[in-house]
């Protein structure tokens, strides 16, 4: 992995996984939003089931340089998270 | 170190026995009171189901652990936040409260009190461990599906990850926060 570039973790319909293929960390949200869609839609995720009904709207897109432990750049989309 | 943990539901209540161990004065502030639903889910017990959850966890604690714990029954909001807050040295926000969530968020910046805060997803299946980089999301109504019983090991798991957070920042200051999916925690 590129200096530039970074994981995308995607958790949808209580699976989650990684895109295979790394995407540039200073990606703009809307469009890591759009690649997750088409990924899940597509069944490209290994640990997401394809689901053509895909919806992310809503969701969070979080940025986390890479830090001790974890030698690559992450970037999370998530579900909201409103309960404690 | 004074700690004091505002929300003792799913997150808090495991998060408080996980911190047993701590070399720390803790606090713990919830108004609700628990709900026989509560016990599928949460560190309170059949037995005192109808008390007021922070009572109750202060007094399971000292019974099960010999833990004391300083216990609040009151909601927190902007006219009594200043009473509960201050002097804390660390707050930790385990609130379903996006209102009191804000309120908290503010005074400890105000006063820069380290807050670490603590969420999950309405389906019990994404966890947030957080500093500054925490966004409160608008509470949704309804009951969260966490409370089934379900997801119990999965609140574990990120009630697990708080407390690790909060271990770490006692004993060296730092500042970790995670997140927890489905298949597994990112450390950020």
């Amino acid at each position: 992995m590129e200096a530039h570039e970074a994981r995308l973790n995607v958790t949808w319909n209580r699976q989650a996984g990684d895109l295979p293929d790394p995407i540039p960390f200073d990606a703009r949200d809307e469009d890591i939003l759009q690649w997750a869609t088409e990924a899940i839609q597509g069944g490209s995720i290994p640990g997401i089931t394809a689901d053509p009904n895909v919806d992310l709207q809503g969701f969070h897109v979080e940025k986390f340089e890479a830090v001790e432990g974890r030698a690559f750049h992450s970037v999370v989309v998530r579900p909201k998270t409103p309960f404690g | 170190m004074k700690i004091t943990i505002v929300g003792v539901g799913a997150l808090g209540s495991h998060l408080v026995q996980f911190l047993r161990n701590l070399d720390a004065e803790i606090k713990v502030i919830d108004f609700d009171r628990i709900e026989q639903k509560n016990v599928m889910s949460q560190f309170h017990a059949k037995n005192v189901v109808g008390k007021l959850k922070a009572q109750a966890l202060q007094q399971s604690m000292s019974f099960l652990f010999g833990t004391k714990l300083t216990a609040i029954g009151n909601k927190l909001t902007s006219d009594n936040v200043r009473e509960l807050l201050a002097g804390s040295d660390l707050v930790i926000d385990c609130l379903d409260n996006a209102e009191s969530r804000r309120v908290i968020h503010k005074f400890v910046k105000a006063e820069d009190i380290p807050c670490l805060h603590g969420a999950l997803a309405a389906d019990g299946n994404f966890g947030v461990v957080a500093w500054d980089d925490f966004v409160i999301d608008d509470t949704v109504t309804g009951a969260a599906t966490c409370e089934d019983g379900e997801h119990l090991p999965f609140i574990g798991l990120a009630a697990t990850c708080l407390a690790r957070a909060a271990q770490e920042f006692v004993a060296s200051g730092a500042r970790h926060g995670y997140r927890i999916t489905p298949r597994g925690v990112i450390g950020t």
